[in-house]
């Protein structure tokens, strides 16, 4: 699964913010705790200093008293007492508590007796301090992580919508439309700079699609004239009383090839014409009547091939282009009729919405994926020129309409089915 | 009588004469606009073949100024371009008949013929063929007045080959015009044979003579049988 660039970026954010704070609070902590054990030792050291001039003055020792935070303790001694340290320890206060403290224990004479004395100092308040500094950084990171969401979900998205804008305006785009991409205006630099390639490409993938459809077109068109011109010679050629009969046989495959190659030409053109939106003009389409009409003509050819063909028929508008609704009942019935076999069968089922064209066939089922490409050629065959189905398919496309291929029991079908809005 | 080919395609418009040109039809070309303008204003013609275009201008307006003109000429349009607004607008503007390039000469000549039948006879409908007789309007065929009973389709390939008799047409090209341009029924004839068989039983058993001949499986023709 793919992470959205936001959700990748924010996370990276996210830790080094966190790694940062908690960095920046480990060293805080300690910088603290360092000041803080610093004032309690200078606090100390004036006590010491207090003392020590008191016992040079009356040399004896001062009365203590101990007030919350401080307490002052002597201990004699048998001997000389010269060291001088900072300890550290837990001691219960005067209320009974447990508590860390700092003590400086040193040695002095008065009245020629050693004593050895500890002055302790609470640092319960630098405990409280280092707390709330550690709520506070948890309850920035805390923070920080809402503001990082609340940011991704309301101020990226919308920053982001022109991108997103742009990506749905190019997934609809298509080449073979007459109109560009309506992009969103944007005032970010790289979406302006990807909208503005974009907007490049794509028109110039119409421009050359667009050439490719006249010249496809132009080139059928042309090429009908010097079909044409054969054709014509040949129709004055069989007329030569003196022709043998081998001149004949080569006569006849000149004209085949010739007609294949006429037929090849007009579907190529046919496509031509209605991928360049040639048969706009749509309207109310009979299929029922149209069948009827087709039916009949295609009957006695039936008969003779002994193709059993059962239709139902049923009242049905297809708001679609007369002609190409001919020519798209024209190839299904063509279809159905040249890939059977003698004594095979053709189902024909119109429904208001939908016409069904089923018939038995020695082949195979065809490759769906491959089945409406142009020049597919299953069978084999000469006649195909491979591009009756990919015709279906372009009318259906053109006419909002949707075309599907089954396979079943030995039999093909092909459903033309309205689109549902 | 005459015929026009305006036609700048001069092997096109040379095929097309050849195969008219019979004993009752004089054939003329015209390459461009201008020389068929010319041709038109001094001449009446049975039949105009008409390519709509033309090196120096539409073959469409040549037909408005024929039709201005009040000139009666039957017009058949030929077009490389089969569009459905060509053909309307042909049509509309007074042509006959539309043709789409690539066609068999035996299909023009038919067109021409039917054209010429219907600007020469008007009203009368029948068409004869030495013992035949074809009704137009009611699509029946006689024989020494006596009625034979033919399939729709075989009543249009009988009036086909009237249309090109005593010349040999392609298989193909009858295929065509019984079944259609978009009938994709290349190349197997099977059915035009038995189409014709039955017709020429028919006719035989009728009375008639057998007119319609095979020529080396290429094709066929009607002709006075001898």
């Amino acid at each position: 699964m793919k992470t959205k660039l936001f959700a990748k970026y924010s996370r990276i954010t996210i830790l080094v913010n966190i790694g940062i704070f908690l960095m920046a609070s480990v060293a805080f902590f300690y910088t603290l705790h360092f000041v803080q054990l610093n004032q309690v030792d200078e606090d100390l050291k004036i006590e010491e200093e207090e003392i020590l001039l008191y016992v040079r003055q009356y040399n004896e020792l001062p009365k203590t008293f101990s007030v919350d935070d401080q307490l002052i303790e002597f201990a004699l001694l048998d001997g000389p007492f010269r060291k001088r340290y900072f300890n550290r320890t837990n001691l219960k206060d005067k209320k009974g508590h447990i508590e860390d403290f700092r003590q400086l224990i040193f040695g002095v004479q008065a009245d020629g007796q050693w004593y050895k004395v500890t002055v302790s100092k609470s640092l319960e308040e630098t405990d409280h301090l280092i707390k709330a500094i550690l709520w506070i950084t948890s309850s920035t990171i805390l923070l920080i992580l809402l503001a990082t969401f609340i940011i991704n979900r309301f101020v990226l998205k919308r920053l982001w919508k022109p991108f997103f804008k742009t990506l749905a305006a190019v997934s609809e785009f298509k080449v073979n439309r007459a109109q560009g991409i309506e992009f969103p205006p944007t005032t970010t630099e790289e979406f302006g700079q990807m909208i503005d390639t974009l907007q490049q490409t794509t028109q110039q993938a119409q421009f050359e699609y667009l050439s490719l459809k006249t010249f496809s077109e132009n080139a059928s068109h042309e090429i009908q004239t010097p079909i044409a011109i054969i054709q014509s010679k040949l129709d004055v050629l069989i007329q030569d009383e003196q022709l043998t009969k081998k001149q004949s046989t080569t006569l006849q495959a000149i004209y085949a090839a010739i007609q294949r190659l006429t037929r090849l030409n007009s579907s190529l053109l046919l496509l031509a014409k209605i991928e360049n939106k040639q048969y706009e003009a749509v309207e109310s389409v009979d299929l029922k009547a149209k069948l009827e009409e087709r039916l009949a003509d295609f009957t006695e050819l039936w008969q003779a091939q002994q193709i059993e063909v059962t239709s139902s028929l049923h009242e049905s508008a297809f708001f679609m282009n007369s002609e190409l609704a001919d020519i798209l009942i024209n190839n299904l019935l063509s279809n159905a009729t040249r890939h059977n076999y003698e004594q095979g069968s053709i189902h024909i089922l119109l429904t208001a919405n939908r016409l069904t064209v089923s018939n038995t066939s020695r082949g195979g089922a065809l490759d769906k994926s491959k089945l409406f490409q142009r020049f597919y050629k299953p069978s084999q065959t000469k006649e195909d020129n491979g591009l009756g189905l990919s015709i279906i398919s372009q009318i259906c496309d053109a006419s909002g309409l949707t075309v599907h291929y089954n396979f079943d029991n030995g039999r093909h079908s092909f459903i033309i089915q309205k689109q549902e809005h | 009588m005459k015929v026009l080919v305006v036609e700048d395609e001069k092997e096109l418009a040379q095929s097309i004469c050849d195969y008219l040109a019979t004993e009752q039809f004089i054939c003329e070309q015209a390459a461009t606009y201008a020389a068929a303008q010319e041709k038109i204003e001094l001449y009446d013609y049975a039949c105009i073949i008409l390519d709509i275009n033309l090196p120096d201008g539409s073959g469409l307006n040549l037909l408005k100024e024929l039709k201005e003109a009040g000139k009666i000429d039957g017009v058949l349009i030929v077009s490389a371009k089969n569009s459905v607004d060509d053909k309307v607008f042909g049509l509309k503007a007074g042509a006959d008949d539309y043709l789409t390039k690539p066609f068999h000469l035996s299909e023009l000549s038919a067109r021409v013929a039917a054209i010429i039948r219907r600007k020469s006879f008007d009203g009368k409908n029948i068409v004869q063929f030495d013992m035949l007789e074809l009704n137009l309007n009611e699509k029946t065929v006689k024989v020494q007045e006596k009625k034979v009973e033919v399939t729709k389709k075989e009543y249009e390939l009988l009036l086909y080959f009237i249309g090109n008799k005593g010349k040999v047409i392609s298989k193909g090209a009858i295929a065509l015009h019984l079944w259609g341009d978009d009938m994709d029924m290349t190349n197997d004839y099977d059915f035009i044979y038995t189409h014709i068989k039955n017709l020429r039983k028919k006719l035989v058993q009728a009375g008639a003579p057998d007119y319609i001949h095979s020529v080396y499986g290429m094709g066929y023709k009607l002709a006075y049988s001898k």
